[in-house]
């Protein structure tokens, strides 16, 4: 009880937001490692794509993921709601304050880039999860390869997955470092520095590996 | 009326545990049927509202800001002496007393000092276990440092910012208090009136600041922790909020005032620079510790301060008093300011300055150590003036900083109104005609946690109080002249604001009562105060009406106040022919300039008895003994 | 110079108000912003007009009286100052400034510039403090805190309590504010004892008040005059993750 109460509070909710987003952001990576096969070739891509769903804990796995995004999700937004009514009139004029604020467009944005990212989603489990069904040459094994491939050759598609990317590493960018100091690891200057630089690799290193699927595809494949 | 200081009887060291022992207590079970109020929230209104409250009294508090940790005491920089002797280095209980005696110029009550002296280090013992984050050497000790007329290291201190270390602790405990329900606060009321029942203090009249209604408030004693008058000079380095209302009408409710000529003039603050200035911003005395003081030799001087050779400076505090040299008591350095720039030796543009140089200090210590023990200082140096105090040396000058004079207490903080007690600043108690650095931090928290607890209870268990609610014809009186002053000013309509009027009384104080007086001069001030008055009653402007927030008429309360309390002041300072302390007369002068006491006729406290506004009030003596610390023209050559 | 003034005036709480223009003219480069407003209160007052009203007390940047939102920015401009330490030669001839109260719904208004900072007592009652009664306390060196714990905690302290880190945060988040008391007292032995309780109280208090939650931004840290790091918000998060965990 005294645990649910606390998880109630603005900094108990952050907890929840910065832990379940790191969680997610541990998921990313792990998809991103997956996806990443693709590069070495069409085989090994389907074959892990085929380990992934045939595996029991996958549908387990899916409902927990789907968990983390809600609560995600349901505090981030009550954070927000309750940032705007905790000041109910706007000021005239309001600047950043710069010097050592944080503050950035990623910062500012993190509703709305979250917001496309539900939104990319959808799309995104539409598109592949439940796309088109190719078998492969092997018995029972889906032809992911082909898919993608067939999806990414498109360049309005792969343009628009490039950008997405970019609205990922925008809300990772603010996100990962964010989380660190909500579960309030960044109280020395050392290991806030470093930290922050953490964030800002990840974040690059995420977007960027999986904008790299649909260029390599496009160009490539 | 005789006054009478109640000091008990037996050997100095002794007197406050005997008298604790002799005072009676109220049985914990009915302290909470008590109630006490408080106006005042600084070190001595904070820490007297928590130590009350913890015992479980009903303790009201009141403070004119919107927090009570705004007060005044949060800007005390240098720190607060206690004579722990942690150093090693010959400090002791009776020479922190003997030291606070003599910097008082022989002009405070012996046992009143003593029991300061005593207090002293439950003060910092007290603090400590708040959390209160002092100063610490490498080894986890607690740090000291020197401060103006000691020759030990006794200043405890936090950075630049002990006052607010300070009151943020005592704040903190009180906020405990509040959370506990036995304090409740009323912030933003401004007392106007004491309500005197039967000869005893039993309320206030206060405004809500915020919704301008007037309120009352009664209990079974009343405190004072309101501070003291050095605003009545306009620019000080007082806030401009701190004022000198609560004590003047408690003065005029019957309470004497004691010794108002005794201003301390604070040797290094920032020198004035212009008209607008709203106030004038001290850097503590601590800096006197490194910096050193001079000036040129020549008169007229205006070379860049770093082009003036050595050979062309004047170190005059050094040259003057080698034993002391910097570090001589805060008086001694105003006044020798003021000398060297009546010589024509001043500096700056406006030739009211001398330089105080940490080139010195710089250069032994590296720049690092000085800006750990100076850093914020020389930040608000350079923001105020744009001069980087690194390089080149800062400029000073003396200005009003605090009040030795307040309202008369006996041993027991009690005023002359039964009932009405009076702690900190606001009262006239321990320094004597001149306060030592680091010691005003030092009697407001005495007088809050460790005396009135005392004193109060003693007083509460022996005097029967009737049962009266704020319907009381007293009452009424009270708030009825308190509405009358609010509505007489507000339809006067006049062309002059309060300010000007401020302004103009506050020159001239400090020209004809401020650093050095003369008869002929405090003639002059007696003569003009009260068409000053006059013009104000006639001629000012309070836009806006009394039933919300309206500051300005706040002010003009204030300055109305001012504009009677200042011709006590000047009052008191032309009856006393001599010079003590900080009160420099200078008919009465040794033949190098120092200040000449008259022990065989001025050795009392002046109590002053109110008798309407623009009549002579009454003076009353309160003979001084010193039986310990035999008094002797102070010398810190 | 001159310079020219939008200032928000408000009559009162349950009124609207609206930016009003003023002309500040004669002001000297060595004026505080707090005195340029002064003057031209002294103009308006002479007139028999009502003055702005806005809080100040000590006027050299300790007290935290003071505090409006000066272009959009509290206290104005500088880093590490407060607007009584803010001087006029900041500005130059001609400049527009417009000026605003803080805005939070934990803040009301009382009239013009002036705003009700009480929630922060009450943030303060709920815990910030040690429950130490006076008397009774053992020696001051009984307990050895280390120099660089002391100056840590000595820097956390110097919070002013002026609310310029809820007005720049756009969540009007109390974090730094509440976050600076509970390090201060963390970092001490003294203030250990009671650590997980006064940490969960005072962020109940936080919440109480209607104050938004951290963004961690640290728009706070920027504004604010004493410089109270964002390290205090972690710390605040750290010490409260540690009294969940127990």
């Amino acid at each position: 009880m005294k645990v649910l109460r606390a998880l109630s509070t603005t900094v108990g909710s952050k907890f929840l937001v910065a832990l379940t987003g790191l969680l997610l952001v541990g998921f990313l990576i792990g998809h991103l490692a997956g996806n990443l096969l693709i590069l070495l070739g069409g085989d090994k891509f389907n074959a892990y794509g085929h380990a992934l769903i045939t595996n029991p804990l996958v549908v387990p796995a899916e409902l927990a993921l789907m968990a983390l995004l809600l609560v995600h999700m349901g505090k981030a937004i009550a954070h927000v709601l309750r940032g705007r009514s905790a000041r109910p009139e706007a000021y005239a004029k309001k600047s950043w304050a710069g010097g050592p604020s944080r503050k950035s467009w990623a910062s500012t944005t993190m509703a709305l880039s979250g917001i496309f990212l539900l939104a990319f989603l959808i799309v995104h489990i539409a598109t592949f999860k439940f796309g088109p069904y190719y078998a492969s040459t092997e018995a029972g094994v889906r032809d992911l390869q082909r898919l993608v491939v067939e999806i990414f050759k498109n360049p309005l598609y792969a343009a628009g997955y490039v950008v997405a990317m970019g609205i990922v590493g925008l809300h990772l960018r603010h996100g990962v470092s964010s989380a660190f100091q909500s579960l309030g690891l960044m109280t020395n200057g050392v290991w806030t520095a470093r930290l922050l630089n953490f964030g800002l690799l990840l974040a690059v290193i995420i977007a960027g590996g999986f904008a790299l699927i649909p260029v390599w595809v496009y160009l490539f494949l | 009326m005789t006054l009478d200081s109640k000091v008990p009887s037996g050997p100095i060291q002794e007197k406050w545990d005997r008298h604790r022992f002799d005072s009676k207590l109220v049985n914990p079970a009915n302290r909470r049927k008590h109630t006490v109020i408080i106006v005042g929230t600084g070190l001595a209104g904070a820490s007297a509202a928590a130590s009350l409250g913890e015992l479980g009294y009903n303790v009201l508090s009141f403070c004119i800001h919107d927090s009570a940790r705004r007060a005044h005491s949060i800007a005390a920089q240098g720190g607060i002496n206690a004579a722990k002797n942690y150093q090693n280095d010959g400090d002791s209980i009776w020479r922190l007393f003997y030291d606070t005696v003599k910097g008082g110029d022989y002009r405070a009550r012996e046992a009143n000092v003593y029991r300061l002296a005593q207090l002293s280090v439950n003060i910092i013992d007290q603090c400590v276990a708040q959390g209160v984050p002092f100063a610490r050497e490498y080894g986890g000790q607690l740090d000291n440092r020197s401060f103006g007329g000691a020759q030990v290291s006794r200043t405890f201190y936090a950075r630049g910012q002990t006052g607010q270390q300070l009151l943020l602790g005592a704040y903190q405990s009180m906020m405990r208090q509040v959370a506990k329900g036995t304090v409740q606060m009323f912030a933003q009321r401004e007392m106007l009136d004491v309500v005197v029942v039967n000869g005893k203090a039993r309320g206030i009249i206060v405004r809500n600041l915020v919704t301008g209604k007037l309120e009352r408030y009664v209990a079974d004693a009343v405190c004072l922790a309101t501070g003291g008058y050095g605003t009545a000079y306009y620019l000080s380095t007082n806030a401009v909020n701190s004022n000198v209302t609560a004590a003047w009408r408690a003065h005029k409710r019957g309470a004497f005032f004691a010794n108002p000529c005794y201003t301390q003039i604070h040797p290094t603050c920032i020198p004035v620079n212009g008209d607008d200035q709203s106030k004038l911003t001290l850097m503590s005395e601590s800096l006197r510790n490194d910096g050193r003081v001079w000036v040129p030799k020549n008169a007229g001087d205006k070379r860049h301060p770093n082009d003036i050779p050595e050979s062309e400076r004047d170190y005059y505090l050094e040259r003057k008093y080698p034993s002391f040299g910097n570090l001589v008591p805060r008086d001694v350095a105003s006044r020798n300011a003021k000398q060297v720039c009546d010589d024509g030796r001043g500096v700056g543009d406006s030739g009211l300055a001398v330089f105080l140089d940490f080139k010195d200090a710089i250069n032994r210590l590296g720049e690092p150590v000085v800006a750990s023990r100076y850093g914020n200082l020389f930040e608000m140096y350079q923001k105020i003036t744009d001069e980087n105090p690194y390089k080149e040396p800062m400029r000073m000058y003396p200005a009003i900083h605090y009040t030795m004079g307040g309202l008369w207490v006996d041993y027991n903080l009690m005023s002359t109104i039964p009932g009405l007690h009076v702690l900190g600043e606001a009262n006239f108690s321990d320094h004597g005609a001149n306060r030592l650095g680091a010691s005003a931090l030092m009697q407001g928290l005495a007088d809050g946690y460790f005396v009135i607890p005392y004193t109060l209870a003693h007083y509460i268990a022996s005097t029967p109080v009737e049962k009266i609610t704020t319907d009381h014809d007293a009452f009424k009186e009270a708030e009825a002249s308190v509405q009358n002053r609010i509505t007489r000013m507000l339809t006067v309509k006049g062309s002059k604001t309060p300010r000007q009027l401020h302004r103009e009384l506050g020159r001239l104080l400090w020209d004809e009562v401020g650093m050095s007086r003369t008869d002929a001069g405090l003639k002059r001030a007696l003569a003009r105060i009260p068409q000053l008055r006059e013009e104000f009653w006639q001629n000012v402007s309070v836009p806006g009406d009394a039933n919300n927030l309206n500051k300005n008429l706040e002010y003009a309360g204030r300055v109305a106040d001012y504009l009677e309390f200042g011709e006590l002041l000047a009052l008191d300072a032309l009856h006393r022919t001599e010079s003590c302390g900080g009160h420099f007369r200078e008919e009465s002068q040794t033949p190098d300039g120092e200040a000449k006491r008259d022990d065989e006729n001025f050795s009392y406290a002046a109590a002053w008895e109110y008798q309407g506004v623009g009549t002579a009030p009454t003076l009353h003596k309160e003979p001084l003994a010193f039986e310990h610390v035999k008094p002797s023209q102070r010398s810190y050559k | 110079m001159k310079v020219f003034l939008k200032v928000w005036r408000q009559a009162g709480p349950d009124v609207t108000g609206r930016l009003v223009d003023y002309t500040a003219d004669n002001v000297s480069p060595d004026m505080s912003f707090l005195e340029m407003l002064d003057s031209v209160n002294e103009t308006l007052i002479a007139k028999g007009e009502e003055p702005i009203a806005f809080d100040s007390a000590c006027r050299e940047g300790i007290c935290g009286t003071c505090g409006v939102m000066v272009d959009g920015r509290p206290h104005g401009p500088d880093p590490c100052t407060t607007v009584c330490q803010l001087h006029m030669r900041r500005y130059k001839d001609g400049d527009t400034i417009v000026i605003e109260p803080w805005r939070a719904r934990a803040f009301p208004l009382i009239k013009d510039l002036v705003v009700d900072r009480s929630a922060f007592d009450r943030i303060i009652q709920a815990g910030g403090y040690t429950s130490v009664n006076t008397g009774g306390a053992q020696d001051a060196n009984a307990i050895l805190i280390p120099k660089t714990v002391a100056d840590e905690a000595f820097e956390s302290a110097t919070c002013i309590g002026c609310g310029a880190c809820v007005a720049a945060c756009k969540n009007a988040s109390a974090a730094l504010f509440t976050s600076a008391k509970v390090t201060h007292l963390s970092l001490l032995p003294q203030g250990q004892v009671e650590a997980k309780t006064r940490v969960v109280a005072m962020v109940d208090a936080m919440d109480e008040n209607g104050f938004g939650g951290c963004s961690n931004e640290g728009e706070c840290e920027a504004v604010c005059p004493k410089g109270i790091s964002l390290k205090n918000i972690a710390t605040l998060n750290r010490e409260y993750r540690r009294a969940l965990l127990s």
